[in-house]
């Protein structure tokens, strides 16, 4: 499906492009630029006061400004390609509903990141191959701190579960934010996925990515840490 | 001039000293008797009293006082506190939106010290993505800081100015354990 539409190599093509295309960039753009800036201010700001040491706070801030920083390359993104400032800020949009469960505790900041990161890998690593060339090269930019922030969460809590008390934390904070996850993909059959994929923006369907989703949860959780995911819905 | 302007022009010299400074490029040498002087001053400074300090002699050592169990809240705490202090001065003299949007200039300006952790790393013969995350965190939290004291129009004695020289001077200032300044 992606296949079909050509690539376009910058802001000035996309000008050019057909409207549907500006539309789905649009979307996509003003959607990471959004989300980015929620998970900074939501969960890692935060953070910050709940890690239990100096190295972890200062690690956690560090965390925070990458996630900030990929606000901003969106942002910037979004600046260039026409979007009101205000749409790419909390203020302006409808955030997540995992948004609206802020942190109480520090486990729960490492699940958070253990699985909303891994959420967000799956989403950019699609990205990785959308057609338009300023989209996939900012994609690829921001990976690897993806990647630490995912590693990060999967660190921490294999330390947690070491002890009996902590092993019963973060299994209640999986409790508490693996069933808000499955929505994170978007729902089933969602006009927004068909245009994406139609544009070559997103290669896979919604369903197709909440699979392997689940599936890459399925072995950190219960394969790696040896704790139970919750029962969740199939479909969002 | 807008509020914002004004407060942006108050950090634009600040901003550029941020970019001249050799991040972490001390880290592990002795302690000059003026840097230890600052680090007392720094926690004088802060309310915590006269503390002796230590230098640390090398990263790992560093990164494993960072995460001891026995680390002064009371140090933590006094420093929140003084940057709510300076955060309300400034958001009073400048306004809310203003403060912010200077702070995010510094915030920005900040994601560069990562590279100078990875390279002082490096020098050491060491590749650990999450000790440089922590090194370059530790100092952007600084510079965060010391805007904020810029901002309130406090002095070269306040903390977070006397800390922030340690940086400048290439340290990092790795707090208080078991009533002792560490700077690294």
């Amino acid at each position: 499906m992606s296949a079909a539409h050509a690539t376009v190599k910058s802001v000035a093509e996309l000008k050019a492009s057909e409207p549907e295309y500006q539309t789905a960039v649009r979307k996509i753009v003003r959607s990471h630029a959004v989300n980015e800036l929620y998970g900074a201010q939501v969960y890692d700001e935060p953070a910050i006061a709940l890690a239990p040491n100096p190295y972890l706070k200062w690690l956690t801030c560090r965390i925070a400004m990458e996630e900030y920083g990929h606000h901003v390359r969106f942002r910037q993104l979004g600046e260039q390609i026409g979007i009101p400032e205000e749409e790419m800020t909390p203020k302006g949009r409808r955030p997540l509903s995992i948004f609206e469960f802020p942190l109480q505790t520090w486990e729960e900041f490492c699940v958070v990141k253990l699985l909303a990161d891994l959420a967000e890998i799956i989403q950019v690593e699609d990205l990785a191959d959308c057609t338009f060339l300023p989209l996939r090269n900012l994609a690829k930019v921001t990976m690897p701190e993806e990647i630490f922030h995912s590693q990060f969460g999967k660190d921490t809590c294999t330390e947690l579960v070491k002890t009996p008390a902590g092993r019963k934390k973060v299994q209640q904070a999986i409790d508490r934010y693996y069933p808000m996850m499955p929505a994170f993909f978007g729902k089933k059959d969602s006009e927004n996925n068909a245009l994406y994929r139609r544009c070559g923006i997103k290669q896979r369907t919604n369903e197709e990515m909440r699979r392997d989703f689940i599936g890459r949860v399925k072995a950190l959780v219960e394969g790696h840490l040896k704790l139970k995911l919750p029962e969740i819905a199939e479909a969002a | 001039m807008t509020g914002g302007d004004a407060a942006s022009g108050v950090l634009s010299a600040f901003l550029a000293e941020m970019n001249r400074i050799p991040w972490f490029s001390s880290c592990g040498t002795p302690l000059s008797a003026a840097e230890t002087k600052t680090a007392a001053s720094y926690v004088v400074a802060l309310g915590l009293g006269e503390l002796p300090v230590a230098g640390i002699a090398d990263w790992r050592d560093a990164q494993a006082l960072a995460q001891r169990p026995d680390w002064s809240r009371a140090w933590w705490d006094a420093e929140i506190g003084a940057e709510k202090n300076l955060h309300r001065q400034g958001a009073l003299h400048f306004g809310e939106d203003d403060v912010l949007a200077a702070l995010s200039e510094v915030t920005e300006a900040a994601s560069s010290i990562h590279d100078s952790a990875v390279a002082a790393l490096a020098r050491a013969h060491l590749h650990d993505q999450g000790l440089a995350k922590a090194a370059a965190g530790a100092a952007s939290q600084a510079c965060h800081q010391a805007a904020l004291a810029h901002l309130a129009g406090a002095g070269e004695t306040h903390p977070f100015a006397l800390k922030f020289r340690l940086f400048s001077g290439g340290r990092w200032p790795l707090g208080i354990v078991q009533q002792r300044c560490f700077v690294f």
